[in-house]
């Protein structure tokens, strides 16, 4: 059995994105990357199931055919919506982050942070 | 009445939101609440029998709860931890969001604990974690908000392998139901695609699980936290990974890869906390080294050293947020968390604190007769492997040797001042340690006595805390350099990538 074209997309995404969170330092890129590696695991949950004589699980009164199975397409819809949530909340961290030290190369910021080891608790 | 006890919480949650002047009260009430539900589920037997099915869907479809040993275990645990933080934070006078995000982790912890399905465990798995992020950074310091970012990629990458594992399952067996994936994998355990799953799925958990190489976020974060978040994320969150790693332990023939990610945990995670200068990022490290004992005692496969692993996830939660407490109250009281600095500061730690540090370090160690030394003594006996008894024996002493630099706090000046509540949590915690070993007798007896009435037991614990305190000293002036670099974000990343391809080839040899 071959590979369907989707997975295969997929797998090729997730190690983009492996490689862009790992040897990119800039935080955004970082934050792209890891939006991609999400991204692959829903088309890999949602293109299991492709086949083309099957429609998209959507009925339609009086209408008899084949539709792909509707679990993992509800379980990718709350996975979008988290992944949504995390990113939306590290970008709000990049951003305070930014505003300290006016640098999304996260080299630098480990530096900055290093250099602030002194600073004294509350 | 099943539902309720995980969702009560997030109703809290939204009650506080709306009137935050009575988070305290709402916080009593959420307890009171959960320990009735608890008393009931016990009391109705709901913990014996079979597993519910939720909105009238079939078992495979539907999200199943199950009340079993494991789940109870880490039930109670979530509720106790809840209470001593709740009485640690009485007096602090948190803004209402601080208890919004605790409401939602207890209650994400207590599904957690219930659910029996894999996709809904990666749902909850998130919300829990994207609570963790925001209570690490509850203060806005740009040091916590940097270690939450990278705990934050960090694990939003094992959970994207996790949710390829879940595919790569759904695919083949149509369910992710625990009890129906045991019975669908059960005939093809050599199957590439159940390799190829169980390593996404035990990559992806060990991530939040807190298993050294995959686990590089966590001394930073916990050691930044504000101490009730850093005695939360060592004792409860951690453990939910743990949970989950029982699960999937149930399902997958994972006794091998355990063994090896429990010892490569145990050693390194002690080995850089002897090193650690820095009290709370030392108790952060000796928590990968603790998850050591749990994985050790899980890949030993029988059920007497399962038990040993329940024993010691509860034992560890219990004495590892009493020593993140107490620690964090000095730290906070001296304005750094360096012992030399502590020290060297003439500071007089509070007579509370005190006691409570001496129950932690002597539970951590493992003496007779507080919770460290019951759970470890079940453990070790059900250890049949000289050599694996031998590695436990070494991580102990490594674990005395890292705890040898909390005695000279012990002689420092006392004084009574910490507020009244939070001598109460530190009572409620310390009553956990020390009634630990009876409630173990009376609820598992035979076990229990059979590791109470061998002497090697109480001699290895003795010499292993002895050898350990000796050795500190031998060792305390020596230069040992571990590399730090690991704990960088890139670094993270790529070992997670490098721990899959492990756990992966490991599964193939087990």
């Amino acid at each position: 059995m071959s590979a369907p074209i989707g997975i295969i997309v997929a797998v090729l995404l997730f190690g983009i994105g492996i490689l862009g969170l790992i040897l990119r330092r800039d935080l955004v890129i970082k934050l792209l990357a890891l939006g991609l590696i999400n991204s692959s695991s829903i088309l890999c949950l949602v293109s299991l199931d492709r086949r083309p004589d099957v429609s998209p699980p959507i009925l339609v009164p009086g209408v008899e055919f084949a539709i792909v199975d509707p679990l993992p397409q509800a379980m990718v819809l709350s996975a979008i919506v988290i992944n949504f949530a995390i990113l939306a909340l590290a970008l709000v961290f990049v951003m305070r982050l930014v505003e300290r030290y006016h640098t999304t190369d996260s080299l630098r910021i480990e530096h900055e942070i290093e250099r602030d080891r002194e600073e004294v608790a509350p | 009445m099943i539902i309720a006890l995980p969702l009560s919480r997030f109703v809290f949650a939204g009650i506080t939101v709306l009137a935050g002047r009575w988070s305290k009260q709402l916080l009593l009430a959420a307890h009171l609440l959960d320990l009735g539900l608890i008393l009931a589920l016990i009391l109705t037997g709901a913990t014996a029998g079979s597993p519910v099915t939720l909105g009238g869907w079939g078992s495979g479809i539907g999200i199943t709860l199950a009340f079993d040993d494991v789940s109870m275990t880490f039930l109670l645990l979530a509720l106790t931890l809840s209470i001593a933080i709740s009485l640690y934070v009485w007096s602090d006078g948190h803004r209402p969001h601080f208890y919004v995000l605790l409401h939602f982790l207890i209650g994400a912890c207590y599904a957690l604990s219930a659910t029996q399905d894999l996709f809904n465990a990666y749902i909850l798995f998130e919300l829990l974690t994207l609570v963790s992020f925001l209570l690490v950074g509850y203060e806005r310091r740009p040091k916590q908000i940097w270690a939450s970012l990278r705990y934050m990629i960090m694990s939003s990458f094992g959970m994207g392998l996790f949710l390829l594992g879940v595919a790569v399952v759904y695919y083949h067996t149509r369910t992710l139901n625990i009890d129906h994936l045991m019975a669908a994998v059960a005939g093809q355990l050599d199957a590439s695609w159940v390799r190829l799953a169980a390593a996404l799925l035990v990559a992806g958990i060990a991530v939040k699980a807190g298993v050294f190489t995959f686990s590089l976020w966590l001394p930073d974060a916990h050691s930044r936290a504000v101490p009730a978040v850093s005695a939360l994320l060592s004792g409860l969150v951690i453990k939910m990974g743990v949970v989950e790693l029982f699960r999937l332990g149930d399902i997958f023939p994972l006794d091998l890869v355990y063994t090896v990610l429990g010892v490569t945990t145990g050693l390194i995670g002690a080995l850089y906390a002897i090193r650690s200068m820095d009290l709370k990022r030392m108790l952060a490290f000796s928590t990968l080294s603790q998850i050591g004992y749990i994985l050790i005692a899980l890949g030993a496969g029988s059920p007497a050293a399962r038990l040993g692993a329940l024993d010691y996830a509860v034992a560890h939660g219990l004495f590892k947020a009493l020593l993140f407490l107490a620690i964090g109250e000095i730290a906070r009281r001296v304005g750094s968390s360096n012992v030399h600095r502590m020290l060297a500061s003439g500071i007089q730690v509070p007579r509370a604190a005190r006691w409570a540090i001496l129950f932690g370090l002597l539970s951590i160690v493992g003496l007779p007769p507080f919770a460290g030394f019951a759970a470890k003594g079940v453990i070790e006996s059900s250890l049949h492997s000289g050599l694996m008894h031998g590695l436990l024996v070494v991580i102990s002493v490594g674990t005395a040797m890292s705890f040898a630099k909390f005695l000279p706090l012990l002689r420092a000046v006392c004084t009574s001042c910490t507020p009244r509540s939070r001598t109460m949590s530190y009572i409620w915690l310390s009553t956990g340690i020390a009634s630990f070993l009876p409630l173990a007798l009376w609820g598992t007896p035979a076990t229990m006595t059979i590791v109470l009435g061998q002497w090697p037991v109480y001699v290895e614990a003795l010499l292993a805390a002895a050898l350990g305190f000796g050795l500190f000293r031998f060792v305390q002036g020596r230069k040992l350099v571990l590399p730090s670099r690991v704990f960088r974000l890139e670094e993270g990343v790529l070992v997670i990538v490098a721990g899959f391809f492990a756990v992966w080839l490991l599964y193939g040899l087990g």
